[in-house]
């Protein structure tokens, strides 16, 4: 149960001299509430290859967004350590772009085509304003909102937004884009929209993405390897494959089958309580 | 088998061809009459005729003394009056002087106090305290006091301005910058910004409608304690453009000790214009050219 299960390691993607791009070694994270100590991770470890479409799953407090958290450099680990391409991780950085679910990461006061400046020039990503103009037309193109490009982000839908933030973070080209729920507050028709597109990108340019969702569904279909993460403290549960699973076979026998064998992983060994609290908040 | 359903069953069906509607107007042009009602200029300007009209026909009706409420035609050419042959208007730039230059170094106040309140605790524990205390008090009821350290001038009435204008306007930043949401806080950091940079570029601008809003209360706390404090003490600032003594608060109360009512009124209008004019005009342009804008006016 806490310990790291290496199914089907002979068919992982990852030929066996990549080396990892990510690796995350054993890493308790704990923050404070106003009365208690949280411990959200404990001794969490998972190694993210190169083009990997890295899926975090697991039901609410599970702390896949704290996990999240730590890998950009928000949180320090009390244990263990998060290292990028060999660096441990330290601050947060534009080597590791954040793509939220909540709406107002989108800089209000910006356009969309600024807001993608902006991160590029804060970044050092383009020294040149000119430059940053061209990246960034690139990707509003690549993400459907040409002539959306001088609009302020409350004029836009919320997959709009979202679609914004995440051609900003494509348009840093970071070394790994970490995803938290960013489709979650979007209503079902948009976010099974932006779940494509986001596969769509991927094909072009097969980025590293590291995605949190409490979807089993989303899970299946947006990642190629899912991490499955049992709850109060997060531990690591179950390593997947799921590069074979998308749109296409969504209620297949064998989409339904992996569907089945996480959530027997997720709720198997629970009460009926906290049964009930998961789908509460969930 | 013939067990009955709950729900009625109905047959399905789907529509073959639906064409066009054709009798609904699915986006008609607003008649003139239309959109003149929705023009809010017009709707209030109608309802100052009115005020206008009222005042003018009660003050011939009723017979009421010229001392006690002038007519409306005779304020206004009272108002003529004052700024062809009594320098009205230049009376109304020395309160302006005196209002921006308070407003100016209060501000910057409020700018170190914030940034110190942003950057401690103990900092923000000094501004929490200071504003609970002195935020209650009445700019006016210091008037004496400054009075006292400053003497009998200008530097006595900015003195009063600044504690009118530095506790909102540092109080508003402060709230501002607090409730600057956690998610563009970590947007900031991840794109590399820190120290003043951050400050600059994603606080302020995050913050901007709450820091407006202070700057709007801060004003119009100064004018109002301008106006105040000049009415009693005001033809002390005589340093004067082209000879014209005093302010416009000034004005009002000499205007009243020489029983010259239509020419109070006068001052009165003159004071709310000046008001009117700073809030809809200057504040409403700012506004437009950001908070509304970007969508992020506070409600």
């Amino acid at each position: 149960m806490d310990t790291k299960n290496s199914t089907a390691a002979g068919s992982t993607p990852a030929a066996a001299d990549t080396k990892p791009i990510l690796e995350v070694d054993g890493v308790t994270l704990q923050y404070k509430t106003k009365e208690h100590l949280i411990t959200a991770t404990y001794r969490v470890g998972f190694d993210v290859y190169p083009a990997d479409r890295f899926v975090l799953l697991g039901p609410s407090g599970c702390g896949k967004s704290t996990l999240l958290k730590g890998i950009a450099g928000y949180m320090k680990p009390v244990e263990g350590a998060i290292r990028l391409k060999g660096r441990e991780i330290s601050d947060p950085g534009p080597d590791r772009v954040m793509v939220f679910q909540e709406f107002d990461q989108l800089l209000p006061w910006k356009t969309v085509k600024q807001n993608i400046t902006f991160a590029l020039q804060n970044g050092g990503k383009s020294s040149s304003a000119a430059e940053a103009n061209d990246i960034a037309m690139e990707y509003i193109q690549k993400v459907k909102l040409s002539g959306f490009e001088d609009t302020y982000p409350h004029m836009l839908s919320g997959g709009m937004k979202q679609r914004v933030a995440i051609a900003r973070g494509m348009a840093m080209e970071p070394d790994v884009l970490l995803m938290d729920e960013p489709f979650a507050a979007l209503d079902a028709l948009t976010r099974l929209q932006m779940q494509k597109e986001l596969l769509q990108l991927w094909e072009d340019t097969h980025f590293t993405v590291l995605f949190v969702t409490h979807s089993i569904e989303e899970a299946l279909i947006v990642g190629s390897r899912i991490l499955v993460l049992s709850p109060h403290p997060g531990q690591v549960k179950a390593e997947l494959n799921a590069f074979d699973l998308n749109h296409e076979n969504v209620g297949s026998k064998e989409f339904v089958r992996v569907q089945q064998r996480i959530h027997d992983m997720l709720f198997a060994d629970r009460v009926l309580e906290d049964e009930i609290q998961a789908g509460d908040k969930g | 088998m013939s067990k009955i359903p709950d729900v009625l069953v109905r047959p399905e069906f789907e529509a073959s061809d639906i064409g066009k509607a054709s009798t609904a107007d699915v986006a008609r042009k607003l008649t003139l009459m239309e959109r003149i009602s929705d023009m809010n200029s017009v709707r209030k300007l109608s309802i100052l005729v009115i005020v206008i009209v009222a005042w003018e026909i009660y003050s011939q009706v009723s017979g009421v003394s010229e001392l006690v409420l002038p007519k409306f035609s005779a304020t206004a050419w009272a108002l003529v009056d004052a700024v062809f042959s009594e320098k009205l208007l230049y009376m109304v730039w020395n309160s302006i002087t005196v209002l921006i230059t308070g407003y100016a170094i209060g501000i910057v106040i409020a700018t170190l106090l914030t940034t110190a309140a942003a950057t401690t605790r103990f900092g923000s524990d000094i501004l929490s305290t200071l504003t609970a205390m002195l935020n209650p008090l009445p700019a006016i009821a210091l008037l004496p006091l400054a009075l006292l350290w400053f003497g009998l001038g200008a530097d006595a009435i900015i003195f009063t301005l600044l504690h009118s204008v530095i506790w909102p306007v540092a109080l508003n930043a402060h709230v501002g910058f607090m409730s600057v949401s956690d998610t563009q806080r970590m947007v900031g950091r991840n794109y590399g910004l820190r120290g003043i940079v951050y400050v600059v570029k994603l606080l302020i601008p995050a913050a901007f409608p709450q820091i407006l809003m202070g700057l709007k209360i801060g004003w119009s706390y100064a004018w109002r304690t301008l106006i105040a404090a000049e009415l009693v003490f005001g033809g002390s600032i005589s340093d004067t453009s082209e000879g014209a003594s005093g302010g416009l608060g000034w004005f009002i109360f000499a205007s009243q000790m020489d029983l010259r009512i239509a020419y109070v009124f006068a001052g009165l209008f003159m004071v709310i214009l000046v008001g009117v004019v700073v809030e809809t005009v200057v504040f409403n342009k700012i506004e437009s050219l950001t908070v509304r804008k970007w969508g992020m006016q506070a409600r």
